[in-house]
């Protein structure tokens, strides 16, 4: 035991610039690791703090195997094989682009990703046996990710050095502890280890590359009695359409903010009688959602809001698309490929408000031609008499602005906010008097 | 950058705010906060716009018009930035129902009476239909904070966590938990009694007690060519004595003079709200900063 942390004990003693003799270094680590049962990496830091140094300067980390990985480790060493090396561009924020490498790293008990952040003293390849000095852990989406940062030192290993990682069937980095059940409302992004019980919409399957290899993914939608999500399975489970079952053991992504069911060969599916959840013509109906919940989600599946088209925004009407790329042309040019004959099409982008948050509502040329009860052709016609295409905006807004609408689709968010693809719309009729006659009767206690 | 949400509130909860809270941070948006728990930073108005009048110059004109819904009256401010809301207004032919989309805005003259009012971002006019599902919306709304104030006047300590674990949305918790701090306890009975005569508002039976001016918009809505009618002259000469009696210092009669001299010979709120607004139009008087009129 002694021998072993003579190099921690030493480290320590670097990292406060010999300001504490060995021997006291010494006897603090025993009592943090034996009395207080921390762990080595906690421990070291700790002492350093307490002495007013830097952790920062602890140079020896503690050699590790991938399963002990937990998240949030500052000083981490490994013996682990690529199995796979990849280079991305990125540009994180206020700064320049970068490359940056990541990949999954094994030893004889897990496979782990990883990202190394900063240029490497050596260059990687698949296969590749090395020794990583001072890497560091995060969590990324319910996994325990390993990343090389400016204090990371990667030294190459013979081949034999590490026996290969043969992974059994079915694992990819096991979740600790029992699957937590989600209703499917509740669904963020970020989750992992969830149990959801729903009911199978619809399957679909797809072939995707990954990592050089083609993987099929068993996709498709589900849903409980608060709503719905779109899924994907790494593996096939044999899902059918119209089964209930019970997937233990998924996490959740997003796609352009909407959060979605994922799950992998970590996951078990039990089959459920078919009453376990309520009948597919119910579920298929669109909840109705306040915008407010749809923000602190990140979206939704077709999912139905009931609110005000408070403004119309720039680029509603009629607008002249790119033959090349679909983008809307500005003053007959296109961003991209500069004067082309624009094709004609008509949308309305609409600030969709419901007292409790808004989104921007877009609604396609065939809605479009409903709500305003006239054809893309007549709009051409009239644009080409008032020659501009004002005057069908100022229709729209005429026909469309302070209207209750009903507005259904799916629901995506980004850095600008909530947006809805409107599949269907109608302008709301409310019975206002009976409502409020209701609301009046609760106030005064069912006196009239 | 999310969109801030437009609030519908009554302009009844909307005047009796008198605190205005920053976001925080470089260009965070300022809210006004109401004693019920409203943080509003937009607005969702519809109502009839009764006046309309420059109270800038030719050259740099500054637009003020007045919005009444059923509890009170809402003041719309719009200038050179407000170019498509200001040219709008200046077009608009009173009374006439109008639904408009705004900031909210706050202005303290030396008194340290703070008053609101709105800066328009757009302005349309409506039919009536529109403007009692406005009133119905505004009523959901204000019945929402009338109950979650009320849960938080039950809690010790109040807390926007435990005002969310009761099932109160983030945003109005956050509001709440501020408007307590300023404002002390709020008069709930004030605010349910401004809910059950916004909600009469809506009912047919009800319908001959509405103000005059809300007959007109009706009638304006129906029949856009016909004049308004004309108000009372009798109330207006009282009010104007009122006024002239009151402005001592030149900077014109602050409001809240104005209201309790009028009542004392008998004038009513409403029919004051009514004279002014004549003697407005006839260009009698006119407000020389929010809150004073003064006379011409």
């Amino acid at each position: 035991m002694k021998e072993e942390l003579a190099p921690h004990v030493s480290d320590i003693t670097r990292a406060l610039g010999g300001k504490v003799s060995e021997q006291e270094i010494e006897k603090e680590l025993a009592s943090y690791l034996n009395v207080y049962r921390v762990s080595l990496d906690t421990a070291k830091r700790s002492i350093v703090k307490k002495h007013g140094g830097n952790p920062a300067g602890l140079a020896v980390g503690i050699n590790r195997t991938l399963r002990e990985l937990v998240p949030g480790e500052q000083s981490v060493n490994l013996l682990v094989r690529l199995v796979s090396v990849n280079e991305k561009d990125v540009t994180p924020e206020g700064q320049g682009t970068k490359r940056i490498l990541y990949g999954i790293l094994s030893d004889p008990t897990a496979t782990v990703p990883f990202t190394a952040w900063e240029p490497l003293n050596l260059p990687l390849a698949r296969g590749d046996v090395v020794r990583v000095q001072n890497a560091y852990t995060k969590e990324y989406r319910g996994q325990v990710q390993v990343n090389f940062g400016t204090r990371t030192a990667v030294m190459r290993e013979k081949p034999d050095a590490l026996p290969e990682y043969k992974p059994a069937p079915g694992t990819g980095l096991p979740y600790l502890g029992k699957p937590t059940p989600v209703r499917i409302v509740d669904l963020r992004e970020g989750a992992s280890n969830v149990a959801v019980t729903a009911r199978i919409l619809s399957t679909d399957s797809r072939e995707v590359e990954v990592d050089g290899a083609k993987k099929t993914v068993f996709s498709g939608v589900l849903a409980d009695e608060t709503g719905k999500t779109q899924f994907s399975a790494w593996k096939d489970f044999g899902l059918k359409e119209g089964e209930v079952v019970r997937i233990e053991g998924a996490y959740v992504k997003a796609w352009r903010g909407i959060p979605q069911l994922s799950f992998d060969d970590r996951a078990t599916v039990t089959r459920l009688p078919g009453d376990a959840a309520p009948a597919a013509e119910t579920l298929g109906g669109s909840p109705r959602m306040w915008v407010e919940d749809l923000a602190e989600r990140g979206g939704g599946v077709d999912v139905t809001v009931r609110g005000i088209l408070i403004d119309l925004r720039e680029g509603s009407g009629l607008v002249y698309r790119c033959p090349e790329c679909r983008r809307v042309l500005r003053k007959g040019a296109c961003r991209i490929h500069g004067e082309v004959k624009g094709e004609p099409d008509l949308r309305v982008k609409g600030v969709l408000d419901d007292g409790s948050g808004a989104l921007t509502a877009v609604f396609n040329r065939e809605l479009t031609e409903i709500l305003l009860e006239k054809t893309m052709d007549a709009c051409i016609a009239e644009a080409k008499e008032a020659m501009s295409t004002d005057v069908v905006r100022d229709e729209l807004s005429d026909i469309l602005v302070a209207q209750p609408i009903e507005a259904r689709g799916n629901v995506t968010s980004d850095d600008y906010g909530l947006m809805m693809i409107v599949d269907q719309a109608k302008l709301l009729r409310v019975d206002v008097q009976s409502e409020a006659r209701q609301m009046l009767e609760e106030l005064e206690g069912g006196a009239p | 950058m999310m969109r801030e949400v437009a609030w519908r509130l009554f302009a009844g909860e909307y005047n009796d705010a008198k605190l205005e809270v920053s976001g925080g941070g470089e260009r965070a948006p300022s809210f006004v906060v109401t004693p019920l728990g409203a943080k509003v930073n937009r607005v969702y108005v519809v109502g009839v716009i009764t006046d309309v009048e420059n109270v800038g110059t030719e050259m740099q004109p500054m637009w003020r018009a007045r919005v009444a819904d059923p509890t009170g009256t809402f003041h719309l401010y719009a200038g050179q930035y407000q170019p498509e809301a200001a040219a709008a207004l200046s077009k608009l032919k009173p009374p006439v129902f109008g639904a408009i989309v705004g900031k909210s805005r706050t202005y303290t003259p030396d008194s340290g009476t703070v008053y609101t009012s709105i800066r328009p971002e757009a302005i349309k006019s409506v039919d009536g239909a529109i403007r009692d599902y406005w009133i119905l919306e505004a009523c959901r709304s204000l019945k929402a904070r009338i109950e979650a104030m009320a849960e938080a006047q039950k809690m010790d300590p109040l807390t926007k966590e435990g005002l969310v674990q009761v099932g109160v949305k983030e945003a109005l918790a956050d509001g709440i938990v501020q408007a307590v701090n300023h404002y002390g306890k709020a008069d709930l009975s004030r605010y349910t009694a401004m809910l059950a005569e916004a909600l009469r508002y809506l009912l047919p039976e009800n319908r001959e007690q509405r103000a005059p001016e809300e007959a007109a918009a009706e009638e304006a809505a129906a029949r856009p060519e016909e004049p308004p009618r004309e108000p009372e002259g009798d109330k207006e000469e009282t009010v104007l004595g009122v006024i002239e009696g009151l402005d001592k210092d030149g900077k014109g009669a602050p409001w809240d003079g104005i209201l309790d001299a009028a009542k004392a010979k008998g004038v009513a709120r409403e029919e004051l709200e009514e004279a002014i607004n004549g003697l407005l139009d006839k260009g009698l008087v006119y407000e020389p900063v929010l809150g004073r009129m003064k006379k011409i």
